[in-house]
């Protein structure tokens, strides 16, 4: 028996609906995680990485040591 | 407090290398973009071979997405990266060998492409030498740019820099991936796939070409360079994560939809419909964090051309993307496949998105690399609304050739025949907007070489030495320690979002790449299996043979002269198509074409059955001077195909390499040279008995007209007459 043989007898044209529905789980996810309340001020921090240029530069929260 | 702080310098050498090469790059290419327009508006512009529409708009193509887009990531990647990061990039040798290497690869493909050597792949034309020498210039990049991750000063990984990860592991997927040929000779090769699956795999590479080169790269330098420029953060940080996600999730479905109603099983169509349909929110959130990232600096986009650049270039992404997934929806396909729409629609994202935020991305860092005034604001605004008028232009001309030219081709009479027989009746619509689409073009460049002049004199009054500023930043800390959250809730969910998961990948680059690529690769392999492994996708017809060695070396001509740029060979199963071309195209008809000619665009008419419809001599002297047998035919003449020689010995090579790709040739594998001059004399004597020209049995235009008149002949014959290479 080929390997296409194999292929074709396992019905593989449906996986990609559940691939479908695991990338929509894995989105619901990260939104959630994304959007969940309590992270502005790590969220602003982030933000404002492209304007902080300007040197000398100190070690950020958790890289103190 | 960490006392302690590590000194060192950017690198804005390499930067200002990838500028310039940005410029004069783009200048070419939209050059050569003028030139292919005008030439459909005026064919007497096609000079000989190496000027000729088809070997030219490959050409533009790839200089405008890989030289002058290419360039532009770099500058503004090599820019960002080392003042994300908080160090210079890893090592500046790699930074030299991966500028000249991709300049290098720049003028091959300029060399190349008109010579005629491709590899008949949209935006993966260039041969195995060059394709090779890509892979090698991209790992030195990667080499460079992980190199500069791991020696960061900033633990943080900007947003902007997983754009540039996941661009630059996916491209090198797509590229590796939709690349693998069998050469058969020091600039020509034969693609490994075939048919359906070459046609599923260049479309996976190719729209994600057009998502992970000109999309991401673009995005990760919108996030570093708006908010640089409206000098305030982006709107939502969090809005910037979502979209990175669902687009890495989302458009590595989407390739399929370049292929609707061809002979691609229905279902991976469909998928591809419904992910592209989905990109529409990530693209829109990310357009929208964009512009509201402006908010409360509107004013500054009155006075300053940078703004106005970054406004419309991310009002063109949100344009392009709103119409992208419109466009895969398969009832708008349906009309807008093959038509100037889809040239609309990509200029669109290339004009306005890669364009103007290139535009505004040199001009903001002009003055800082040259460490001078910008000098002229006023030029820069007159560009800006050159540019702006150009690109207005050019698109309302060509959706509007676009429109008429796919409503033409449906349209039936009152009789219930076509109303609209004749091919060349369509063209010709199409020429007060093809006139306006080279005005509009001429602006956009117009304004490119304003841009160009502003640049240059900014340059010069660059200072005698450049200064290069110490910059001061604390290193890491060998070991981090997560800070405390103190404001979040209780609970399960809770629980999720605080789990430190994604925070890790944020400080953790491997972890990081390798969920990025695992993402990419999981979507792709749920698409490519099915496709190349259930028999029943690719239904066998029996009568279809491999072709002769002389259709083959006829169908490498085909290629060479770049003939599916402008002629699909696919006729989709609608009722105006089978009553224009023939029965519409199966997908057991392809399994010997590596690769597929499937085409994407119509300038001229469908060939997938063509074979049989004209006699020989007709094909001789339509290919001679086409407008003299069609009249008002665009179609540029190939005299030289009747004065240059088969070349018969490497015929064997050719046909030796599709054996080993599982073409069945069987006695052609020993005599495939006798064989193609037994068929051309054939073919000659019959071109000479018609009253046609005498000598032509060992003329290129022998093969190419073998090859024409087997196209789409195969399903007419019984199995056992049908002919073929090795039978």
């Amino acid at each position: 028996m080929r390997l296409s043989d194999i292929m074709a007898g396992a019905g593989l044209s449906g996986y990609a609906q559940i691939a479908l529905i695991l990338f929509f789980v894995a989105f619901i996810a990260i939104a959630i995680r994304i959007f969940w309340p309590g992270r502005d001020h790590e969220m602003d921090a982030a933000s404002r990485m492209p304007l902080d240029d300007e040197h000398p530069q100190t070690a950020r929260t958790g890289d103190r040591s | 407090m960490n006392p302690q702080l590590d000194t060192f310098s950017y690198d804005d050498d390499i930067v200002r290398q990838f500028t310039w090469a940005t410029i004069v790059w783009g200048l070419v290419g939209m050059l050569v973009g003028l030139l292919i327009a005008l030439q459909l508006a005026f064919p007497a512009l096609n000079y000989g071979p190496f000027l000729s529409f088809g070997r030219l708009r490959p050409l533009h193509t790839n200089a405008v997405i890989f030289a002058f887009a290419g360039n532009a990531f770099f500058a503004g990647a090599y820019y960002s990266s080392q003042r994300l990061l908080k160090t210079r990039m890893f090592s500046d040798a790699l930074s030299r060998v991966h500028f000249w290497g991709w300049q290098l690869i720049i003028v091959s493909a300029a060399l190349t492409l008109p010579a005629g050597f491709t590899q008949a792949k949209e935006y993966a034309e260039l041969e195995w030498p060059i394709d090779i020498a890509i892979a090698v210039v991209w790992v030195v990049f990667a080499i460079n740019f992980f190199g500069t991750i791991a020696r960061r000063r900033e633990r943080h990984l900007y947003v902007a820099i997983w754009f540039y990860i996941a661009s630059i592991v996916t491209v090198a997927i797509l590229h590796i991936f939709n690349n693998l040929s069998v050469p058969a000779g020091p600039l020509k090769s034969y693609s490994i796939y075939a048919g359906v699956q070459d046609a599923f795999m260049q479309w996976w590479y190719g729209h994600n070409a057009v998502a992970f080169f000109l999309t991401t790269p673009f995005l990760g330098l919108m996030y570093y360079f708006m908010p640089k420029a409206a000098d305030r953060p982006v709107f939502s940080y969090r809005l910037s994560i979502l979209h990175f996600w669902t687009l890495v999730f989302l458009y590595i479905w989407a390739g399929p939809h370049h292929l609707h109603y061809t002979a691609l099983p229905e279902w991976a169509s469909t998928l591809g419909m419904v992910f592209s349909v989905m990109l529409w929110a990530p693209s829109w959130g990310g357009m929208i964090n964009g512009l509201l990232t402006l908010r409360g600096a509107w004013r500054k986009v009155v006075e300053d051309p940078v703004l106005k650049f970054f406004v419309v270039a991310v009002t063109a992404y949100g344009m392009a993307t709103f119409e992208g997934p419109m466009l895969s929806v398969k009832s708008v396909n349906a009309l807008a496949h093959y038509t100037d729409w889809i040239i609309a629609h990509v200029h669109t994202g290339a004009l306005g998105w890669n364009g103007f935020l290139t535009f505004g991305m040199i001009y903001w860092m002009a003055p800082r690399l040259f460490q001078t005034r910008l000098h002229s604001q006023k030029l820069a605004e007159l560009h800006f609304w050159l540019a702006t008028f150009g690109m207005i232009l050019y698109a309302t001309a060509i959706y509007s050739a676009g429109l008429t030219q796919g409503l033409m081709w449906r349209a039936f009479d009152e009789t219930g025949r076509l109303q609209f027989p004749d091919f060349v009746e369509t063209t010709m619509r199409l020429m007060p907007m093809y006139y306006l689409r080279a005005v509009g073009g001429a602006l956009y460049i117009s304004g490119m070489v304003l841009f160009l002049y502003n640049i240059l004199r900014t340059w010069q009054a660059r200072p005698a030495a450049y200064e290069v500023p110490e910059i001061k930043a604390a290193p890491l800390a060998k070991v981090y320690v997560e800070p405390p959250h103190p404001a979040e809730p209780a609970g399960a969910l809770a629980r999720f979002a605080r789990a430190t998961w994604h925070r890790s990948w944020e400080r953790l680059p491997l972890t990081f790449t390798v969920m990025t690529a695992l993402a990419v690769i999981v979507a792709s392999l749920f698409e490519i299996i099915p496709t190349f492994l259930i028999k029943s996708n690719i239904p066998t017809i029996a009568s279809v043979t491999p072709y002769t060695p002389l259709e083959l070396a006829g169908r490498d001509i085909y290629i060479r002269e770049g003939c599916f740029n402008c002629h699909s060979q696919m006729i989709r199963p609608f009722r105006y198509e089978t009553e224009r071309y023939g029965e519409y195209s199966k997908p057991g008809e392809f399994v010997y074409d590596h690769p597929f000619l499937w085409g994407s665009r119509r300038i001229g008419p469908d060939l997938a059955r063509e074979g049989g419809k004209y006699p020989n001599l007709w094909h001789v002297r339509h290919m001679e001077a086409p407008a003299t047998i069609t009249q008002r035919s665009i179609m540029p003449p190939y005299p030289w195909l009747l004065r240059n020689a088969i070349d018969f010995p490497t015929i064997q090579k050719r046909v030796d390499a599709m054996a080993m790709l599982g073409v069945p040739y069987g006695d052609a594998v020993t005599r495939a040279p006798a064989m193609a001059q037994e068929q051309a004399g054939m073919i000659a004597a019959e071109i000479e008995a018609a009253g046609g020209p005498r000598g032509l049995a060992d003329k290129e235009i022998v093969a190419l007209v073998a090859y024409l008149q087997r196209l789409g002949t195969d399903i007419r014959k019984a199995p056992a007459a049908a002919g073929g290479g090795g039978h």
